[in-house]
């Protein structure tokens, strides 16, 4: 297949809207090829979409849909002759989470949390999302074994355990959500701060952020931790996160990217003491981001309406449903975390969440580099992933900003700076932070781009760069970006104009890193005695079995 | 005001969904127009006029809906009206109503379920029984009906105005289980008996004029007059520090209730 014409951003291979021609063959990106032409002359094309940090699948998810079955009455889809039925917004079905993607050029997500104990329904559903390549970051952070290893400064076990955690879970990466938090919320407290104890096993929040830090270089996995920060959701969260991003700032990454990715950072980057003197910390959190290299994030950028949050985070959830009197999911993962579901409104008016919507966009606009700042709305605790092309025309357009600012509580001007930004990203930068990015921050070599080798996943948008100006016609803007020309997925299209044509399955990545037998047999014998006194399940039945994932593509890492 | 008058052409088996049977739609079409409506009939797509003979006014303009016969397999009539009026000669089926938020539809037979589900505005009439959700929300959903009003001479299901935000349902017989739960502002009169009323209701009133269960996170008062009869008041649910008002004419009591 042969894309001709478009006016191509590949940030990787450094161009940014360079009139040329793309090759794809065998599902590849090649130097020459012969066969289907696509015209896509003076077009918009840049590699698939990848979302790095999205909840699409997994029990959390399930829980969501279960609670909000008024959810399930938006979003309605009929099925076609090619097409399965599609319901919800914030908690879509599995095949409307595929279709939308696809839809908008994405054709790459991560689910963003899974317990390893719960990765089997996770695969179930991953399964079942249609078109898009997957794959899921696995939960470490309050997990016995893990809090056990930290505490005794084993490092050598807790990489073991670390990589027989991704194998048991068929998971991709180290997924740390509010480190010790879970576990202190089985005895209803929360630790609050990186040197408060964690009940019962005399380590702390920031032992635990180092210890998987250095596992993971160790075991030299595609991509780094995932931090979702102590604190998060709270006022006066900013200096935890500004202290734990230095906390590992001497451990030095083995590959070519972050040592620490701290996610949603929108959620962390929150000044005052309470919520009345509630106010944006983003121009500190970038200032740190403009001088060190050694992190990235994501916006996690609020969208105004339905939401619902999900997350491992427990004692968060269940402030949320305090503060809100709404509906609430709370649930205890055994020995390896928590999690709770709160479904609720963002509103306009709301002054906190004026505020939270500015400091989303701050982040990303203050940050100098695009490659520090991931392209999210942590679907769907900030707003469902279909607004991406919401969040794009926001970043690309001042006047769009302006006119939105003009519809919210009147704190956005005074609590936030983001009236005074004029900076208007380029479509080098959004390419950067819905595709080069998220692939180099995950490690996945053959995504993101469309140099020779990489996967034959495109984009070619309904937009003529040359001619459309997107800080002015940002309806138009928004309109094409949510409505593709083509999507090629593994170089077979399945998008046209806005409909999908076709609907091939997608692969799952998952990370089988080796480590020294010894290691892995001292982890064995722990696991024994937990199984035995205290996990619900028999480990014979605990890990998930290749039957659950049907589409692998196992990424080798490890020790030896 | 023009007439339509609607009569089913057999009776039906499977349930059919016409959401098209409504004044306002109606209104702006000829009669010809009217008979190309849609109707879902299970999963297949029919028009009105395979199902049932259309006859009355052509031209346009505000309309009367007479639909004689049994409609009680024909879901989602009038649902989401604004205007104009329905007469039912005959039983109705599910989701008469709901969403509707102006006119009125007046049912000489019985409801079925979820009749005047989150309806806002507008009036409903039953000669005869209704089903279960009457005025109440779907699953999930904050509020159920917010305005308007509902009346039944016979008895109701259970669920009647569950999570009911504001507006009026009068029932003259009896009404299920947890009629009223999580009222925020609605009024409920129940001329029967009930059982456990207003769980987690915040505000609003519930009389039941029979004999019901009363749940024990609620608080007795005093006794009050209602229209010359004498009732027992409550305030509640306390479970949602409410302020909601209970009556009931006769407290069955298993000895928990603090009055
Ligand atoms: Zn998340």
């Amino acid at each position: 297949m042969i894309i001709k014409g478009g006016i191509v951003y590949d940030p990787t291979n450094g161009i940014f809207g360079e009139e040329m021609d793309i090759f794809l063959e065998k599902g590849k990106v090649v130097e020459e090829a012969k066969g289907k032409e696509i015209d896509a002359r003076g077009l918009l094309v840049m590699p698939g979409g990848v979302d790095a940090h999205a909840h699409v699948a997994g029990t959390k998810v399930n829980t969501g849909r279960i609670m909000r079955p008024e959810d399930a009455r938006s979003g309605l889809e009929p099925k076609t002759k090619l097409l399965r039925p599609c319901t919800g917004y914030t908690v879509p079905n599995c095949y409307a989470i595929g279709y939308r993607y696809a839809r908008m050029g994405y054709t790459t997500v991560f689910e963003a949390a899974t317990p390893i104990i719960e990765s089997r329904h996770t695969h179930e559903e991953l399964e079942e999302i249609p078109i898009v390549d997957k794959g899921a970051l696995t939960l470490f952070g309050s997990n016995w074994e893990v809090l056990e290893c930290v505490r005794d400064d084993d490092l050598d076990k807790l990489a073991a355990y670390v990589a027989w955690g991704l194998r048991a879970s068929r998971g991709y990466g180290v997924k740390v959500v509010n480190p010790g938090g879970g576990e202190a919320w089985g005895f209803g407290t929360n630790v609050k701060g990186l040197d408060d104890p964690v009940p019962n096993f005399d380590t702390t929040p920031r032992e635990i952020i180092r210890g998987l830090v250095k596992a993971n270089e160790m075991l030299n996995l595609p991509h780094s931790v995932h931090l979702h920060t102590n604190n998060l959701g709270k006022p006066g969260n900013y200096t935890t996160v500004l202290d734990t991003m230095d906390t590992v700032k001497d451990i030095t990454s083995t590959r070519d990217r972050q040592v620490l990715h701290v996610t949603h950072m929108q959620f962390s980057s929150y000044g005052g003491t309470g919520w009345r003197d509630f106010e944006s910390e983003a121009p500190q959190i970038a200032e740190y981001f403009n001088r060190n290299d050694h992190v990235t994030m994501d916006m996690g950028q609020m969208i105004f309406g339905n939401a619902t949050t999900m997350t491992a985070d427990g004692p968060l959830e269940y402030n949320n449903a305090r503060l809100l009197h709404a509906k609430w999911s709370n649930h205890d993962i055994e020995l390896e975390d928590s999690s709770g579901v709160v479904p609720l409104v963002y509103g306009r008016k709301m002054p906190v969440n004026a505020i939270q919507w500015a400091i989303g966009l701050e982040l990303a606009l203050l940050t100098e580099s695009p490659w520090k700042t991931l392209l999210t709305t942590d679907h769907p605790n900030g707003g469902p992933f279909v607004n991406y092309p919401e969040v794009i025309t926001l970043l690309m357009s001042k006047a769009k900003r302006e006119e939105e600012m003009a519809t919210l509580h009147e704190l956005v001007a005074k609590r936030t700076v983001l009236p005074t930004i004029e900076r208007e990203l380029d479509w080098g930068d959004i390419a950067v932070m819905t595709r080069a990015a998220p692939a180099k921050v995950l490690g996945l070599a053959e995504k993101g781009h469309l140099g020779v080798g990489a996967d034959a996943d495109v984009t070619v948008y309904d937009l003529r760069p040359e001619k459309i100006d997107p800080a002015r016609d940002h309806k138009r803007v928004k309109e094409a970006l949510g409505r593709v020309k083509y999507t090629i997925k593994g170089g077979e299209v399945v998008v046209r104009d806005g409909e999908i044509v076709a609907v091939p399955r997608g692969r799952t990545y998952w990370v089988d890193a080796s480590v020294p037998e010894k290691d892995a047999e001292r982890v064995q014998v722990d696991l024994v005695e937990k199984f035995e006194k205290y996990y619900s399940i028999q480990k014979s039945n605990y890990m998930v079995q290749d039957a659950y994932v049907t589409d692998p593509v196992v990424v080798k890492a490890g020790v030896i | 005001m023009r007439e339509i008058t609607i009569v089913p052409l057999q009776e039906f088996e499977v349930p059919l969904e016409a959401e098209n049977i409504r004044p306002d739609i109606f209104a702006t079409l000829s009669l010809e127009e009217i008979r190309d409506l849609e109707v879902w009939e299970g999963n297949r797509r029919r028009y009105l006029s395979d199902l049932f003979s259309v006859a009355g006014n052509d031209g346009t303009g505000e309309c009367l809906i007479r639909l004689d016969g049994d409609f009680s397999r024909v879901k989602r009539i009038g649902e989401g009206m604004r205007e104009g009026e329905i007469l039912v000669r005959g039983n109705i089926g599910m989701r008469a109503g709901s969403g509707m938020r102006g006119g009125s539809i007046n049912i000489e037979g019985d409801a079925g379920d979820w009749l005047g589900r989150e309806m806002r505005g507008g009036s409903i009439s039953v000669k005869g029984n209704a089903g279960n959700y009457v005025g109440s929300r779907y699953w999930g959903e904050r509020c159920g009906m917010r305005g308007g009003e509902i009346e039944i001479e016979g008895s109701a299901g259970a669920y009647l105005g569950d999570h009911i935000c504001g507006g009026q349902i009068k029932v003259k017989g009896d009404a299920g289980d947890f009629p009223g739960a999580s009222n925020r502002g609605g009024a409920i009169t129940i001329g029967g008996d009930a059982h456990l009323p207003g769980a987690e209701m915040v505000s609003g009133t519930i009389v039941v004029k029979g004999r019901a269960r009363v749940l024990p996170s609620y608080g007795f008062q005093e006794t009050a007059e209602i229209e010359g009869q004498l009732l027992w008041k409550f305030v509640g649910d306390l479970v949602e520090k409410g302020k909601g008002e209970l009556y009931v004419a006769l407290v069955e009591d298993d000895g928990q209730l603090d009055k």
